[in-house]
């Protein structure tokens, strides 16, 4: 009652806001936008500003040390189309992204099917898989240079084995050789992040779903790929996606590869045979040359058009999945909730004999096995 | 006193703000004006601490060392201060000659060093020059030689002895063609290649020119396909590569130590600096030798210098530094610690750094030797002009003559592609 009357009394009172009450409405409207603005001032500085500022380089003749020389229009991106050795890299990065892609998602789906058994010492196994991601990629990509190098582990097992024997150091020689080679350092390096990934997703389907797939007789292969796989599609999609933008970027693994990059090692090879596009743009920005930022700047911008190009194709694929995705189980649910309101009309007629045939049913089961 | 939580958040505070401004004055050492209490020099190589130390007794100034692991990470960051105002600089720099030029593009980013009378060859001087202002004191020069596994050649049955090994390889009258003939006799006769890489001789080879890839006039890039005489050297080291003498494996490479641990080749290309490099990759192993002649009379690969950058707070006391650690002193004792051979004439003839038995080669007296290749090459050890398209041109013949030591490609066909490689860099249009 007098909480009522004090209402009152505030309201026919003389309208007086306070400093504090126009701080809470300047809280209130602006102190969201102020605490997710550290993202976004870093963004501007680290990110949407050296993207903007490549446009101004490339097209402009630009020494390294010297900076901005003459403007000259579309000629750096003209000359970089021109390269024999610009197709070359974009050949050898959609091939490296090619071969590490498609066994890294096999490989981590089975390593998370595994992790999400009730497994002993579970916490110690799911930190093992991420150790390797742990490792520096420059150390790992000089460590996996010392195995497929001439007096590696698996060069002389191949020539024992009586394989490319022709030549000393197959790895830094064949063009497709290296490539697996580096792809096996990439999957080295991720298959465990993203088994994590999909652990994660996996954990999140129901698990009534495995038993209903187990009391319908299903085996662990046949949970897998109709029960798993189409819980987690989105997860998939996602890891996808990231390995898209990132695997398109190599560039660590390439540039270490053959050495450290002293004595005309660690350019992609003397036929170019690993050149990456990332790398082809350090070399041309940052190695012997002195005066091709532009140029360097020019394959920054191709390439970036080109991932923006994958990555959307990318965008669309998903959506077209994952609406239909969404279709069947809307379909499904509709269909289950019409089921449901049958069920529950003539429950009490047919209660006696679901029990019974359910009887029956594992009875069956029971002497089968 | 009762810590309460303002209490405890005005230390934080005060403590933190501390721990931010001390942080920010930490680079500087002491004022800008004035003599300063602490001097910085980059550098890869170790400079021995009791010349340090001595600098301090002599002007009370400390000085601080920014070890870099190879020459590529101080080159960076040198790269990256220059280009930005001098961010990140410290007093002193080394800087390598194969990146000298690039560093010089605007030579008022280095203080110009007074003129020191007969402490260099002549040469050093020159090439620490732009126009007549020197613009860094020389610390080694890089005489070149032959390192040979002895080992090796007397298995083949061929001279392991230096006199002998180097009458093998043509004698005084050497020449690249009579040690690529040597080759071909080792490889008939053993296992082993004859070189690590013959790609690293002919970039000695092309170093020996006078004007390799550019015209010294204009500065402008000479076309490939007009250029003889690097493709007279592209076909011989080509052809000599096709038959086998090279094991296509060099410095730098990830191969590179293992495959002196295995005895894949008998001889390096050995600049004075790369002594130490080779006792490294080859610990362990017996019977390398150094011999005391050079084909074509011999040559230079790389060496350093000093450098003061413009941008630092103390050039005056910098330069003082430099010229300190540019001593004939301090070069010998440098040489003693890495073997770095000097580039001042004192230290040349120094006993200490001529008749130094070397360890690893067998009790050689290494400095005597590069003293006397130093000496044969006269002048032409001063290397030839380079440009600014220099570096990036020797890659692309280097890569040629590579594809060719891995069977990709033979000597003709790898010329074809190179100069079509040449061609679409677009330089001569």
């Amino acid at each position: 009652m007098k909480k009522v009357k004090d209402m009152t009394r505030q309201l026919s009172g003389p309208r007086r806001i306070g400093f504090s009450s126009t701080m809470s409405k300047w809280d209130i409207k602006l102190s969201p936008y102020l605490y997710v603005s550290p993202f976004f001032l870093s963004f501007a500085i680290f990110g949407l500003f050296p993207i903007v500022f490549n446009i101004w380089v490339a097209l402009h003749d630009w020494d390294r040390r010297v900076g901005q020389g003459d403007f000259v229009g579309l000629d750096n991106f003209v000359w970089v189309l021109n390269q024999p050795a610009f197709w070359t890299s974009l050949q050898n990065t959609f091939s490296i992204f090619v071969l590490s892609l498609v066994p890294q998602l096999i490989l981590a789906l089975v390593i998370a099917t595994i992790l999400d058994q009730n497994l002993r010492t579970r916490t110690f196994w799911r930190m093992g898989v991420l150790v390797p991601f742990v490792v520096m990629p420059v150390a790992s990509a000089m460590i996996f240079s010392q195995v497929f190098g001439q007096f590696g582990l698996v060069t002389p097992l191949m020539h024992e084995l009586g394989w490319f024997t022709d030549v000393d150091s197959p790895f830094f020689h064949n063009r497709f050789l290296s490539h697996i080679a580096i792809a096996t350092m990439i999957i080295f390096r991720w298959t465990g992040y993203n088994a994590l990934i999909f652990l994660a997703a996996m954990q999140a389907v129901p698990r009534d779903l495995y038993e209903a797939a187990t009391i319908d007789g299903a085996g662990r292969a046949r949970q897998f790929f109709s029960v798993t796989i189409p819980s987690i599609r989105p997860t998939m999609i996602f890891v996808v996606l990231t390995m898209t933008i990132g695997g398109l970027q190599v560039f660590d693994e390439a540039r270490v590869f053959d050495g450290t990059g002293s004595g005309g090692t660690g350019q992609g090879g003397s036929d170019n045979q690993w050149l990456t596009t990332v790398l082809y743009l350090f070399n041309l920005g940052f190695g012997d040359w002195q005066d091709r930022m532009g140029q360097a700047a020019a394959v920054a911008w191709l390439f970036a058009a080109v991932i923006i190009f994958f990555t959307l194709l990318n965008f669309f694929l998903t959506r077209a999945i994952s609406t239909n995705t969404s279709k069947t189980t809307r379909a499904a649910r509709t269909a289950a909730k019409r089921q449901a309101a049958a069920a529950r009309s003539d429950r009490a007629r047919s209660d006696r004999a679901t029990q019974h045939s359910a009887e029956i049913a594992s009875t069956e089961k029971g002497r089968s096995r | 006193m009762r810590f309460t939580r303002r209490t405890a958040a005005l230390i934080a505070l005060v403590s933190t703000t501390a721990l931010v401004t001390t942080a920010c004055s930490g680079g500087s050492g002491g004022d800008a004006d004035g003599d300063p209490s602490t001097l910085t020099v980059a550098t890869w190589v170790d400079i021995p601490p009791e010349l340090l130390e001595q600098f301090t007794e002599e002007t009370g100034i400390e000085v601080e060392v920014n070890s870099f692991a190879d020459g590529a990470s101080a080159q960076t960051v040198l790269r990256n201060g220059l280009g930005s105002n001098g961010a990140g600089l410290s007093d002193v720099h080394l800087v390598e000659l194969d990146w000298w030029t690039e560093m010089m593009a605007v030579p008022e980013d280095w203080e110009t060093l007074p003129a020191v009378d007969d402490r260099w060859v002549d040469w050093k001087v020159t090439q620490g020059s732009v126009g007549d202002e020197i613009k860094g004191y020389g610390m080694d020069i890089g005489p070149l030689a032959i390192a040979y596994d002895s080992t090796l050649m007397e298995a083949a049955g061929l001279p392991s002895d230096p006199e002998g090994f180097a009458e093998f390889i043509g004698g005084d009258d050497a020449s690249w063609e009579s040690f690529l003939d040597a080759g071909r006799e080792f490889t008939a006769a053993s296992d082993a290649a004859w070189i690590d890489s013959t790609s690293t001789a002919f970039q000695a080879a092309v170093n020996q020119l006078p004007a390799a890839f550019e015209d010294p006039d204009s500065g402008d890039a000479v076309a490939l396909s007009d250029n003889s005489s690097v493709e007279g050297l592209f076909t011989m080291f080509g052809d000599a590569a096709e038959e086998g003498v090279s094991a296509g494996v060099g410095i730098g490479h990830a191969d590179w130590g293992a495959g002196f641990q295995a005895r894949k080749w008998a001889t390096v290309i050995t600049p004075a600096w790369a002594t130490g490099i080779i006792a490294e990759n080859a610990a362990g192993l017996e019977g390398w030798r150094i011999a005391d002649v050079f084909p074509d009379g011999g040559g230079n690969w790389g060496g350093s210098f000093f450098a003061v950058p413009s941008a630092g707070a103390h050039t005056e006391a910098a330069v003082e530094l430099a010229d300190f650690l540019t001593s004939p002193e301090a070069a010998v004792s440098m040489f003693m610690l890495n073997g770095q051979f000097p580039s001042q004439l004192d230290a040349m003839q120094d006993t200490a750094v001529a008749e130094s038995p070397n360890e690893f080669f067998g009790g050689q007296e290494v400095g005597g030797i590069y003293a006397g290749l130093a000496e044969s090459a006269g002048d032409t050890a001063a290397g030839g002009f380079r440009g600014v398209d220099f570096a990036g041109i020797q890659t692309l013949v280097m890569d040629g003559i590579r594809r060719i030591e891995s069977g990709s490609e033979n000597t003709s066909a790898a010329w074809k592609s190179t100069v079509v490689e040449f061609d679409a860099l677009g330089l001569t249009d």
